[in-house]
């Protein structure tokens, strides 16, 4: 079991794709901390030895990667700002409706989540005349 | 692809003379204006602008969280129609 900046436990996968298990290190992120710690990206995680993992625990961090946490506040804070200031953009992640100008007639279930079924509900209230 | 750094953000010229004259007569007037495609830049901060949408102008007042926005993004194009019950409270609306 190893563990890499804070809470990572990557198991029995090459080490290239299990320091992808950090939120903000992906494909090509891996490939270079990898290259900056100068260690072999077909080692399994847990054949590391203490002193591999603090190579890239040093490559990580002296490589300014924003990760887990930050990365993570980063973008709570982006999202923050633009709903704060109630742009466009900040409108459409406040109603969970897709940012980039995709059509929303159809499709667009990632954003919008399962469908539901919405029945007209009659006013009440409403003058009945003759139809 | 983004804009060349070089040309600086775009500010329509006839919305920077309004901004110009609102600035040397510390008028916190409204300004009146068509141009969504303008970049609001720093001087923008502390005026309000009545921001065309098509039909009517939506007042935005500027804060220093906006600049780099244009002026277009917050003034919306399209009414947000919702379905559900038609009861008077939600007609009222």
């Amino acid at each position: 079991m190893a563990r890499i900046i804070g809470v990572e436990i990557p198991p029995q996968k090459r080490i290239d794709i299990a320091l992808r298990y950090i939120y903000g290190i992906g494909p090509t992120n891996a490939k270079e901390v990898l290259a900056r710690a100068k260690i072999d990206p077909s080692i399994r995680a847990k054949d590391l030895t203490e002193q591999q993992l603090s190579q890239i625990v040093h490559a990580i961090q002296d490589g300014k990667y924003v990760i887990e946490g930050d990365l993570r506040r980063e973008i709570g804070m982006n999202l923050k700002r633009m709903q704060g200031i109630k742009c466009y953009r900040g409108v459409r992640h406040l109603r969970g409706l897709p940012v980039r100008g995709q059509r929303t007639q159809t499709n667009a279930r990632t954003r919008k989540g399962p469908r539901k079924t919405v029945g007209v509900v009659r006013n009440p209230g409403a003058k009945t005349g003759i139809h | 692809m983004g804009r060349s750094i070089k040309k600086g953000p775009f500010v329509d010229f006839h919305l920077l003379d309004k901004i110009q004259k609102a600035k040397d007569t510390k008028s916190k007037a409204p300004i009146k204006t068509w141009s969504r495609r303008s970049m609001i830049t720093p001087d923008f901060v502390g005026l309000t602008f009545n921001v065309h949408n098509g039909k009517m102008f939506h007042p935005v007042f500027v804060t220093e969280n906006m600049v780099g926005h244009r002026l277009g993004e917050f003034s919306l194009t399209r009414t947000f129609k919702k379905h559900g019950a038609h009861t008077a409270k939600a007609e009222a609306k």
